[in-house]
């Protein structure tokens, strides 16, 4: 034992039976720190990196996926430029002679000029030492990032290997809720977090889509400037990779944006002082973020248009019909987001709702232009017939110049004028493929109901579902128009942007600062006209559109069933299920409506399954071949399922009659391919554990989720049918309120005045600073100094901040009371707030660009 | 932020900044430090022992304990003195002591520091007319402190992540064993003068890159 130098020195004497030894010294054993994962620094970029590990499948998948992502790149630059410089055009098109000694043949190297020409050649152009230098310094900055990812993901395999006992073999495999689950089994060990004892789904979710659900959020209440009237195109959106980076730029991390760190907004924007100055602030940074961008705009010109030239005109050439196909625009993936959905959640989502989408817009090809390509079609086919029958005597045919263009040329054209023309066997049956559509989809204005057969409405789908070609003209023109955007329209906002990061963030212990609206509280942002009626005590300006709040909230918890939401959010949650199941079970016995307790007009269930047979039918008839290995005691998500197979089983012999709809077919094949999978694995199903279980249960998980969105949305439709008065004028109002912010800035240089009508829906904007802000800050306050009492406490915030919520919401609903006169500027109801975007990961244009720009 | 942090305000006269630090800071130490490890064999060591020693200050009413390590009082006292003569008459400043970690980082990398608890401690400084004034302010910062060192006492009562009892070879990552005859676990002193608390051009530029870097 060491002797110290201290005053409590040891009394010698009364040890003189044992000896002074250090066999009597207590002695410990170190737990040692035996994984290195406890006590992570940076939980978000950690957790961001886990999912991302997992959806790339691996390590080895995207090691390798990088590096070819840098050696195309190479490719690109450097082919171009050869093809630029170094190819003796002539002698490819034979305009010149070539003198061959040993043969006539020209072969590929004599069209090549030489070394020194070409480098001459080079040299001279300064265009193409322009290109050469931006596109060297971008591909060294890859490469950097390239090296410090392997390192980074490095670390994150070994976490998977060594903590959460997973193979990289076995990734592809496992679904993310187990992953998931694991960690949060890991947690209990190794504390990865050091707020709390253990993680809950919800705080992972937090922490991989904080970002996003700001940006969900921020497009849900129309915030961000992406909609515009022009002049021409009328009502349209612009929503690109590179406009979302720049305004990610702004909020999140670009230097001086609003978030301190990853987990935390800066002290001074949760408090409402001064929020006049920090909006000038927030003004001029966007002001000199849209001149660097329009500085910028000639290389990120020339790159976008490589890079768009090698990766589409192959594709192009392949399949011409590839530029008539469609996807989800940004736009749309962000306006159809829950909060809190994963990227690999809202994508097949999508995808399931993809063959519906297009088959919805094919219904609406024009008439006029069918007529056109029909004849088009006829006179290049018989042109084309011709040509190929003469080569087929004789293939010298094909020696004669052009021939074999034209051949190409007609056989395009005809591919074009073929989608144009429908099938002959289609029917056209919009309104039911737009229920189809909603069940994947969850979101959709009210107008749309009732209206899927009008121009407008598909014009209005249009932005949510795109065509490929006009996504990469929007690609193309984003350099150009996002200083634009962000110089005259973004910048406007800014007030608003700091009232919306003020009032909106609630800082979660454990989790940080996140988005409010993420923590889906019905009762802070609940909708009334979407069965919160009751529970909510929002403000319209705290109200989530489109009953985002309650989607988002059913969505987490159908696809999260072991996450335990807080109490009164439970009661929602089974109060919805419960009604689900019972409507389901009225509808099964459709010979006793009576017995249903609510006054709905028959069933909701019935009539969603009715309506559509073809949704209801189809997928019924799946759950019912499932129910039929009845398992019994299945976690909930199954057994909503199976309180409708009764109904599924009547439904789907009934849809079998009526299979002459070509809709129901194309849904059966979709949903057969999952339904066949779940069926053979719940066969062997008595064991839930593992990695088939929970394979089982996301895919129910989906069914069931579209079932609770229609019949959130019949609900919603009923509701607001019944009193039309309350809730269509608000809808509009707040629709208008969002929509009218970009016009008014297009058409009236003089916003001010213009802006007193929106104020009231946003009424921490403009009435009353004084209040809202106070009332905002005092929540926060207090809840800084509730958390240091009470570290247990899951959410700082909930106690105070709620009843702040509160007051401030019943000050703004007195005063929402005088405005009726909006539902007369509501007139616009044609008009749609919708979509709204936000950009997932991946579609067609590599990561890069959007880093460019 | 993977970190607990803890803020505790103080307002004092200039002449008691330097005592007010000090009994703030060693409180805190004093709950972090442990005696010496002893490993014998791979798996066990023993703990040594630490001495308490009462000091009393000259210009408040207040007496507090520290760990009786010469040598830890002297480094804190360094910091503290900085802190002060950095500090001007009437202004504000923060210290801030961090625990932290070292995680060892494959070779590229420097070994990373990553915080589990941080305490800052806000001072305002202000300036009194008269002696009576003083004798009031006196009585006045020694209660504040004694409810201070409480609610340090009670934050450390609660069972909250502390990093595990290391090993002998990674003793290095969790404890300061650079003092003879104490050990804390690894602490940082830092201060900041002015109160516009806003981050530093540095921090910005290295996340920016960092960023950029990210996928």
């Amino acid at each position: 034992m060491a002797h110290f130098e201290t005053e409590y020195q040891r009394l010698e004497a009364s040890y003189s039976d044992s000896p002074p030894g250090e066999e009597n010294l207590l002695m410990h054993v170190p737990e040692g720190s035996k994984s290195q994962w406890h006590h992570i620094e940076n939980l978000d970029l950690f957790f961001q990196r886990v999912y991302n590990l997992h959806q790339k499948n691996g390590f080895t998948c995207m090691l390798l996926g990088e590096i070819f992502e840098l050696v195309q790149l190479l490719f690109v630059v450097g082919f171009t430029v050869f093809l630029a410089n170094c190819v003796d055009y002539d002698v490819l098109f034979a305009n010149k002679f070539v003198n061959h000694t040993d043969s006539s043949k020209v072969t590929l190297p004599d069209a090549i000029l030489p070394m020194d020409v070409c480098s001459a050649h080079i040299r001279d152009n300064a265009f193409v030492i322009f290109v050469l230098i931006i596109s060297g310094v971008f591909w060294l900055h890859r490469l950097v990032k390239f090296l410090y990812n392997v390192c980074c993901y490095w670390e994150i395999k070994s976490f998977y290997i060594n903590a959460l006992k997973m193979s990289m073999s076995e990734l592809p495999y496992a679904t993310w809720q187990e992953v998931q689950a694991r960690i949060i089994e890991i947690q209990k060990e190794h504390q990865i977090c050091i707020h709390k004892k253990e993680l809950t789904e919800l705080d992972i979710y937090h922490r991989i889509l904080r970002f996003k659900n700001y940006m969900v959020a921020m497009v849900n209440k129309s915030l961000l400037p992406v909609r515009f009237r022009l002049p021409v195109l009328g009502d349209s959106v612009f929503y690109t990779r590179g406009l979302k980076y720049n305004f990610e730029l702004i909020f999140f991390w670009g230097p001086g944006s609003l978030f301190e760190n990853e987990w935390s907004l800066k002290q001074e924007y949760k408090r409402g002082g001064n929020r006049l100055e920090l909006a000038d602030r927030l003004a001029s940074r966007i002001l000199w973020i849209g001149i660097a961008n329009l500085l910028l705009c000639p290389v990120i010109l020339v790159w976008q248009i490589l890079y768009a030239f090698f990766s589409y005109t192959e594709i192009i050439k392949r399949e011409p019909g590839s530029l008539g196909a469609r996807c989800w625009s940004l736009y749309g993936r962000c306006y159809l987001r829950h909060f809190n959905e994963l990227d690999h959640e809202l994508m097949s989502r999508l995808s399931k709702g993809y063959k519906a989408a297009s088959k919805y817009m094919n219904c609406f090809l024009s008439p006029l232009l069918t007529v056109v390509a029909k004849n088009v079609a006829f006179f290049a086919g018989s042109l084309l017939a011709v040509l190929i029958a003469l080569t087929i005597y004789d293939e010298d045919v094909l020696a004669v110049e052009h021939v074999l263009s034209s051949l190409t040329l007609l056989g395009v054209c005809i591919t074009i004028c073929r989608s144009f023309i429908p099938d002959k066997h289609m029917v056209f049956c919009p309104e039911q493929l737009l229920r189809v559509i909603l069940a994947h989809i969850h979101y959709m204005p009210d107008h749309w109901q009732g209206n899927a057969h009008r121009y407008e409405t598909r014009d209005q789908f249009s932005q949510l579902f795109q065509y490929k070609a006009v996504f990469i003209l929007e690609e193309l023109l984003s350099p150009v128009v996002t200083p634009i955007i962000l110089i005259f329209c973004l910048r406007r906002k800014s007030l608003e942007i700091i009232d919306f990061f003020r009032n909106f963030t609630v800082e979660v212990i454990g989790v940080g600062d996140t988005c409010s609206f993420a923590q889906m509280d019905i009762r802070q942002h609940g909708h009334p006209a979407w069965m919160s009626e009751g529970k909510t005590e929002a403000s319209i300006y705290q109200q989530a559109e489109d009953g985002k709040t309650e989607l988002s909230l059913m969505h987490f918890a159908i696809t999260n069933p072991h996450w335990q939401p807080p109490r009164e959010t439970t009661h929602f949650i089974s109060q919805l299920k419960e009604r689900v199941h019972r409507e389901a079970a009225g509808a099964s016995s459709e010979t006793h409506p009576l017995s249903l307790s609510e006054s709905e007009p028959r069933s909701l269930v019935a009539n969603i399954l009715a309506g559509p047979s073809t949704l209801g039918s189809v997928h019924f008839a799946c759950d019912s071949s499932l129910t039929n290995n009845a398992v019994t005691g299945m976690p909930s998500a199954a057994t909503a399922l199976r309180s409708l197979s009764p109904i599924s089983s009547s439904l789907h012999l009934r849809g079998s009659l009526s299979a002459a709809h070509r809709a129901s077919g194309f849904t059966g094949r979709a949903m057969t391919g999952s339904g066949t999978d779940a069926r053979t694995v719940s066969s062997g199903s008595s064991a839930w554990e593992g990695q088939l279980s929970s394979l089982v249960l996301s895919e129910y998980a989906s069914t069931e989720m579209s079932i609770h969105a229609l019949y959130m949305h019949e609900l919603h439709k009923q509701q607001s049918r019944g009193d039309l008065s309350r809730h269509t004028w608000h809808r509009q109002e707040s629709d208008e309120s969002s929509d009218s912010i970009p016009d008014e800035v297009r058409s009236e240089p003089n916003t001010r005045s213009q802006n007193f009508p929106r104020s009231q829906t946003f009424p921490a904007t403009l009435p009353s600073p004084g209040a809202s802000s106070a009332s905002a800050t005092s929540g926060t306050n207090k809840g800084h100094d509730g958390e240091k009492a009470q570290s247990s406490s899951q959410r700082r915030h909930s106690g105070p901040a709620a009843d702040h919520f509160g007051t401030a919401g019943k000050v703004v609903r007195t005063a929402r009371v005088p405005m009726g006169g909006w539902a007369e500027d509501g007139k616009a109801s044609s008009r749609h707030h919708e979509p709204v975007q936000e950009e997932t990961s991946e579609d067609e244009l590599p990561p890069h660009i959007h880093k460019v720009t | 932020m993977n970190c607990r942090s803890e803020v505790l305000e103080v307002t004092v006269e200039a002449r008691q900044v330097e005592e007010a630090m000090l009994a703030l800071l060693h409180t805190i130490l004093l709950h972090r430090s442990t005696g010496k490890f002893h490993y014998k064999k791979e798996g066990t060591y023993s703990i040594g022992t630490v001495g308490t020693q009462d000091i009393d200050c000259d210009f408040i009413d207040f007496t507090f304990v520290r760990v009786s390590s010469e040598e830890l009082d002297r480094v804190i006292r360094k910091a503290v003195s900085e802190f002060k003569d950095a500090l001007s008459s009437d202004g504000m400043g923060q210290i801030s002591l961090e625990f932290y970690q070292k995680k060892k980082s494959r070779w590229p990398f420097s070994d990373e520091c990553i915080p589990w608890e941080v305490w800052s401690i806000k001072v305002s400084v202000v300036n009194l007319a008269n002696e009576q004034e003083r004798q009031i302010c006196r009585e006045k910062v020694g209660e504040k402190l004694g409810e201070k060192v409480i609610n340090v006492v009670e934050v450390i009562n609660r069972h909250e992540y502390l990093p595990k009892m290391p090993t002998q070879s990674e003793v290095d990552n969790v404890f300061d064993t650079s003092l003879k005859d104490v050990q804390p676990y690894l602490y940082k002193i830092t201060y900041q003068i002015t109160d516009s608390l806003g981050t530093s051009v540095s921090t910005t530029m290295r996340r920016l890159i960092k960023d950029t870097l990210a996928l």
